[in-house]
């Protein structure tokens, strides 16, 4: 007789090989993600993120193309862009956009050459959507130790910086006065972004790591009053989402008759959800930050 | 004197036999283009003389489900007047090229259209089922005819040649069903499906599974599951592969199998070349199958 449980969870969860390495990979991207992804909200560089992530994807076409490891190749080609975008990059918000803009229609092109290449050179059928909406299923164990080193080195990083990070994030010309080094610090987020966007780029893919990233930070960021909270909820939300996701997808399997839905789709489609609610309920803490903000400027000052 | 010698030379022409009669018949070969290579050699085999054949599909590394056209293709296309086709939307990219080319009295074969196939037929790899290739010579030698009809006669006669070199292959596939008949076999995508299950193969992987490998798309974990179990527990006797369309999962279903001591068939969705003609491929084909299950020997790569 079917349990309620074995109803919600199909048989065969627990002890599948992919669903295993999804759920940890999927888990350090969510974290990841989360934590960064505040940041990124907080300082309105959400298209920024995005951008990293569709850059990237050139990053992990060439690894097909080149047998190399995919995280390596998302990695590699996100730092590239953070940093070409941050040096490159002038003082004004709207010039600011206007680099990212043109950075990632670069790295577009340069993906849609090396995604010609992998399909027509080398034997690769599906680098096209593996790339840019992830195949969560199909990752390798082996990636997973070089997969969790990413992702504490991120947390590391944020941790190092969080205090001049967020002074930065939430109010740059203090930041300035008070010796903060800004663009070093803008720089080295953006570089943090990257590792977020490329550990989240091999399991929902490239372009769907934009919901990872922004998407938890923006619902934590509605209901949390302080960014410490905010960081923890962000992480958690993604990880439930990613999770949920996984499971949703792994069941899609019995009512379709065997063709399943894709797994990104499932995860993303969670974090919409939660953010039409929350955004819904009026639980909107994230415009008393600004508040929170200020009151720590009165009494730095 | 110039008159004489040039009566010598016409003399010595038609005295040389097929090859003086083929340049006073027709200096003009009929342009053919079998968008799979393997479709190519039946062209050329019945065609002979007569046909100047091209192959779009012929690259053995590449998967051809993906393949874009070049302008060097277009041109190849619309110059045609014979062109064979798979169909199933395999190279539905040929289809858009024709219709922006159109050239009267061209002779396409859709060989799912030959075969009277439906659109949503599962799997596409026609060319590995034994009722495909003799019903496609059949066409080809009907369209040549229609080309050249002085030439008739000789290309039904090597459509009837070429049919009949089939015979060892089909033998082959029916000594195989009755000696091992119901072994269980595992494979990343259906290519050789039709084949396999011609002999007699008990295909255990999941349908979705090929299908998914075939289309890129995400697979269901349940089926890589299953998948990896089938080696783990040794339940298949041989492994077939698709050398053409390979990634980090069909790769790691190698290494499982490789593992387990399970011997791996290379199969292919174009002809490998140089050294094979279509009989010889299919033949090899089932002889390394038979080598997998005698003698627990890979053939992952079919080398000549």
């Amino acid at each position: 007789m079917p349990t309620l449980f074995s109803i919600i969870v199909e048989p065969g969860f627990f002890t599948s090989e992919p669903v295993r390495t999804a759920a940890v990979i999927g888990a350090a991207a969510a974290i990841v993600s989360g934590v960064v992804g505040v940041f990124t909200v907080i300082r309105g560089q959400s298209f920024a993120g995005h951008s990293l992530a569709d850059v990237s994807s050139a990053g992990g076409s060439a690894a097909f193309l080149f047998g190399i490891n995919p995280l390596l190749g998302f990695l590699g080609m996100g730092v590239l862009a953070a940093m070409s975008m941050e040096l490159v990059r002038a003082d004004h918000a709207s010039e600011r956009d206007l680099v990212t803009g043109v950075v990632t229609g670069a790295g577009l092109g340069v993906a849609a050459l090396f995604l010609y290449l992998d399909m027509t050179t080398s034997s690769t059928t599906g680098a096209a959507v593996t790339i840019m909406f992830g195949s969560m299923f199909a990752i390798p164990a082996s990636i997973v130790p070089l997969a969790l080193t990413v992702g504490i080195s991120a947390l590391l990083a944020v941790g190092l910086l969080y205090r001049p990070l967020l002074l930065s994030s939430l109010d740059p010309d203090l930041a300035a006065v008070r010796g903060v080094p800004v663009r070093l610090i803008g720089l080295l987020h953006l570089i943090v972004v990257a590792m977020a966007v490329a550990l989240s780029a091999i399991t929902v893919g490239a372009i769907l790591s934009t919901g990872l990233l922004i998407g938890p930070a923006a619902i934590a960021l509605h209901l949390a009053k302080r960014p410490g909270l905010a960081i923890l909820l962000a992480a958690a939300i993604g990880i439930a989402a990613t999770w949920g996701g996984i499971l949703i997808a792994y069941d899609s399997y019995e009512w379709t008759g065997g063709h399943g839905w894709p797994v990104s789709f499932c995860i993303v489609a969670l974090i919409f959800l939660a953010y039409v609610v929350v955004a819904q309920t009026g639980l909107r803490h994230w415009r008393l930050l600004p508040r929170v903000v200020s009151a720590r400027t009165q009494r730095a000052g | 004197m110039r008159k004489l010698s040039i009566s010598v030379v016409f003399a010595a022409m038609l005295t040389a036999g097929p090859v003086t009669t083929a340049f006073a018949a027709s200096s003009v070969p009929i342009n053919a283009i079998g968008v799979e290579n393997e479709y190519a050699d039946v062209i050329s085999q019945v065609g002979g003389q007569y046909v100047r054949v091209q192959a779009v599909e012929t690259d053995p590394n590449t998967d051809p489900h993906t393949f874009e056209a070049s302008p060097k293709v277009a041109r190849e296309i619309a110059a045609a007047q014979l062109i064979v086709e798979n169909g199933v939307g395999y190279d539905a990219w040929a289809d858009k090229i024709m219709s922006a080319s159109a050239r009267p009295n061209r002779k396409v074969i859709n060989v799912q259209t030959l075969l009277g196939l439906p659109d949503n037929t599962a799997n596409p790899h026609l060319w590995y089922d034994p009722k495909t290739m003799p019903a496609v010579a059949k066409a080809i030698a009907a369209d040549l005819a229609a080309l050249q009809p002085a030439q008739a006669a000789y290309f039904h006669a090597n459509a009837d040649k070429f049919i009949a070199s089939l015979e060892p292959w089909n033998a082959a596939i029916a000594a195989f069903k009755v000696k091992y008949g119901q072994t269980p076999i595992a494979v990343t995508e259906p290519v050789a499906d039709y084949m396999l299950e011609a002999m007699g193969f008990n295909i255990l992987t999941p349908f979705s599974l090929q299908k998914a490998i075939m289309d890129g798309t995400d697979p269901a974990p349940q089926d890589v599951t299953t998948q990896n179990d089938l080696f783990a527990t040794n339940r298949v006797k041989v492994f077939a592969y698709n050398q053409q369309v390979t990634d980090t999962l069909t790769k790691s279903f190698l290494d499982e199998s490789r593992k387990a001591g399970i011997p791996v068939v290379g199969v292919y969705e174009t002809m490998p070349t140089p050294g094979y003609t279509y009989q010889s491929w299919m033949l090899a084909e089932v002889a390394a199958l038979e080598k997998a299950l005698t003698n627990k020997v890979s053939t992952e790569t079919l080398q000549k």
